[in-house]
């Protein structure tokens, strides 16, 4: 028997080491700087869940860490929190960046808020920033996006595409944040087509981590809309986004004129969507590579970028792709819409109506 | 004995059809019988199926396999390595071998060293996640098209079937809207329609398990162990070797469930099962530890998802709630004929709640629906556990020699 109680206890460390390497996987890459500058500017970065290789968010925030490692030759750490994270373990990875001089330490979700409120407030002289979420402290940077004027674009897009008068869209997780996404687009829409029917469908309640990782989900719901004669189809929805790709792709090759809208990043140009960018008309772009650049940057110059930035049109900090060239039917339109959002003509809501 | 079990399939068949074919008038949903709705459900079905199927072998030969989860994550990982690099049939065996890797620990922890089987099963559900993610940073990050949390995509794919002179005509037949023919004709059809190579397997896999474990004498000494192994022993049945052949078969099982899945979504990706390992073992104390049961859970949890998927304005969470009504109002009445009078009153009052609703709301949040099956075993366990009967000695260790 006390084999028996040995075995068990050494599968179930075994079993948490092995768990721990696999969700926090460090990978500390160093720095190549040309001339490795006596005080260089650690960065630290934590991913939420699985980092880098979305296709999309994440590797938009890394897109700007290896421009500010190019450009300002920064040193980088990157940490993962992993799926199962909990506010404790997220605050564990901050305090460990922080400890370890990183500075600037950029938190990469809103899932971090809590943690990085905590952490913040022990590490008053190192600059944080987190996307996606304000979090108030003198020495937090929150970094949003007007996702819904982004948003507003691809509805404007959709709705000139759409020769049905049907569209829709896929959210992950049915959370303000994405909601904000679907509020956006359906305005846009709506200013183009004012009897526009627009199918909506969540692939997860608040809470529910799984909604961001299942592609055969999304794919069947996407095949639903598509059924009712949605023709253009816009996803919110992390690595679920996937699914929608597929079902667009197989009703176009079935031959249906149908459009599918990515997010994020330009999923046009993302190599593991280069089966489907044919069906790809454009992507709502949200430069988090752009703020994780400009926050780095901030702390190089010495002028550390706290409090609020929202990144909206008017910054660039949002906007559609135009990679693909069956877009450019419709970039007037689209154009025209964003000059309304940044004159102020047209002020885009954040929930649904 | 065989006339009276197909009797009552035939008239439990008849009366599903009938509600649902209710259920589809009162609300003008023809998306609760549609072809489509059917065929898409059986895929959502089938992963969940094989994991309560792998949860019967284990169970019956007495192991609990809390690692069902654990094993199908392994099976996603397998087919999405293996699929993506020599096609989908290898990935199929990857994903089974995987998932036998898997069956083979907990065989080893839980058989020869008699650990806690809870433990165990937990510990190898654990371990699932953590290598797995540790082994796709590994081995997908710099692989074209994948990334530090999926695998490129899988290569080729599973043959499908649509046997159009069947499908055609039903469907059609379907469309006419006419009470429980068309509804009949829409669930025949969906089972033609699209229906996929590993969907078939998978029956055949439930076929082969009732004969198997109930009507040879390998499964007669497969159940014993689960019963009264020290009995068996005593026979001069290999318990042991039985324990170990039933626990390995699991885990192969629950890996091809995890297989089904990653081709489902032509990727690997961390996360993926969602707890449907989790939800197979509740189809299995669902359907009693028993094919049949096991079956129809997983099929009430495909057609449920299925639904809410895809759902345009709500209207099929609705068309669920007036279902669940109506179910619930069958089950008080057999109750009341049975004059079991308190269980008779709850159905009867639950059932009332919902058809109050279903005529007081305009539309549901979709969770509601997401909530379902779950709230739908709750009820089985509360209402049935007296007639639920798990094998006697699931779960206990044992020890060749001891005396119970």
């Amino acid at each position: 028997m006390l084999k028996g109680v040995k075995l068990a206890s050494i599968l179930a460390v075994a079993s948490l080491a092995l768990a721990a390497c696999g969700s926090s996987g460090t990978t500390a890459e160093s720095a190549a700087p040309t001339e490795p500058a006596a005080a260089a500017v650690k960065v630290g970065m934590a991913y939420d869940q699985d980092g880098k290789g979305d296709g999309s968010f994440n590797d938009a925030a890394f897109a700007g860490l290896s421009k500010a490692q190019a450009d300002l030759g920064v040193e980088i750490k990157e940490v993962n929190s992993g799926a199962s994270a909990t506010d404790a373990t997220r605050e564990e990875l901050l305090t460990l960046l922080a400890d370890g001089g990183y500075n600037p330490v950029i938190a990469v979700g809103f899932a971090y808020s809590t943690a990085l409120a905590a952490v913040a407030t022990k590490y008053p002289d190192t600059t944080f920033a987190i996307v996606d979420s304000v979090v108030d402290a003198p020495n937090v940077g929150s970094l949003i996006f007007a996702a819904e004027q982004g948003s507003y674009l691809t509805g404007v897009i959709a709705a000139s595409a759409s020769k049905s008068g049907t569209i829709g869209f896929i959210g992950g997780m049915e959370i303000d944040l994405i909601k904000a996404f679907e509020a956006g687009y359906i305005e846009g829409a709506q200013s183009v087509n004012p009897d526009i029917k627009i199918e909506s469908k969540y692939m997860g309640a608040a809470g529910d981590n799984t909604a961001w990782n299942v592609p055969e989900k999304a794919k069947t719901a996407t095949d639903g809309m598509i059924a009712n004669g949605a023709d253009v189809i816009y996803a919110a929805a992390g690595g679920s986004g996937l699914g929608m790709f597929q079902s667009v792709k197989a009703a176009a090759d079935g031959g249906a004129t149908v459009w599918a809208i990515g997010v994020d990043s330009d999923q046009y140009t993302v190599p593991a969507l280069a089966e489907y960018k044919d069906i790809i008309v454009t992507s709502m772009l949200k430069r988090v590579d752009v703020a994780v650049y400009d926050v780095i940057k901030a702390v190089v110059d010495g002028a550390p970028l706290v409090g609020i930035n929202n990144f909206d049109l008017s910054k660039d900090g949002v906007g559609y792709s135009t990679s693909n060239s069956a877009v450019s039917a419709f970039t007037a339109a689209a154009d025209a819409a964003a000059e309304k959002i940044k004159s102020g003509e047209v002020v885009v809501g954040t929930t649904v109506k | 004995m065989t006339y009276l079990k197909s009797r009552r399939f035939i008239g439990a068949a008849f009366t599903a059809i009938t509600i649902l074919s209710i259920t589809r008038t009162i609300t003008g949903n023809g998306d609760l019988t549609s072809t489509v709705t059917i065929a898409q459900a059986l895929v959502f079905a089938s992963p969940i199926a094989l994991a309560g199927l792998a949860g019967i072998w284990a169970e019956r030969a007495g192991v609990i396999n809390i690692g069902l989860e654990g094993m199908m994550i392994l099976g996603t990982f397998g087919a999405g390595w293996a699929g993506w690099q020599w096609g989908v049939w290898a990935g199929v065996l990857a994903g089974v071998a995987f998932g036998a890797i898997g069956g083979l620990l907990l065989a080893v922890a839980a058989v020869t060293f008699g650990v806690d089987q809870i433990i165990a099963g937990t510990a190898i559900n654990l371990l699932a996640l953590g290598l797995t993610k540790f082994l796709a940073i590994l081995l997908f990050t710099d692989a074209p098209g994948g990334g530090q949390a999926q695998s490129p995509p899988i290569k080729g794919d599973i043959p499908t079937f649509t046997l159009e002179s069947i499908v055609e005509p039903l469907t059609a037949l379907h469309e006419k809207g006419i009470f429980f023919v068309s509804d009949l004709a829409g669930l025949v059809a969906g089972l033609f329609y699209h229906l996929s190579l590993l969907t078939i397997i998978t029956f055949l896999l439930f076929v082969m398990t009732s004969y198997l474990l109930w009507k040879t004498a390998f499964g007669l000494r497969l159940r014993s162990a689960g019963e009264n192994p020290w009995a068996a022993d005593s026979l001069g049945v290999k318990v042991v070797q039985y324990k170990y052949a039933a626990v390995v078969f699991s885990g192969m099982l629950a890996g091809l469930g995890g297989a089904y899945l990653s081709i489902a979504s032509t990727i690997y990706r961390n996360g993926n099962t969602a707890g449907r390992g989790f939800i197979g073992l509740a189809t299995m104390i669902f359907g009693d530890w028993r094919p049949g049961g096991t079956a129809a859970g997983a099929i009430m949890f495909g057609y449920i998802d299925t639904l809410r998927l895809i759902d345009t304005g709500n209207q099929n969470v609705k068309g669920l709630i007036l279902l669940g009504a109506i179910i619930l109002f069958a089950i008080g009445g057999i109750m009341l004929r049975k004059a079991k009078r308190n269980s008779a009153i709850g159905f009867l009052v639950l059932g009332s709640v919902m058809i109050g609703a279903y005529f007081s709301a305009t539309s549901f949040p979709p969770e509601v629906a997401q909530v379902a099956p779950y709230i739908t075993t709750l009820l089985v366990l509360a209402t049935a556990s007296q007639n639920l009967r798990p094998p006697a000695a699931d779960g206990v260790p044992y020890r060749k020699g001891d005396h119970h």
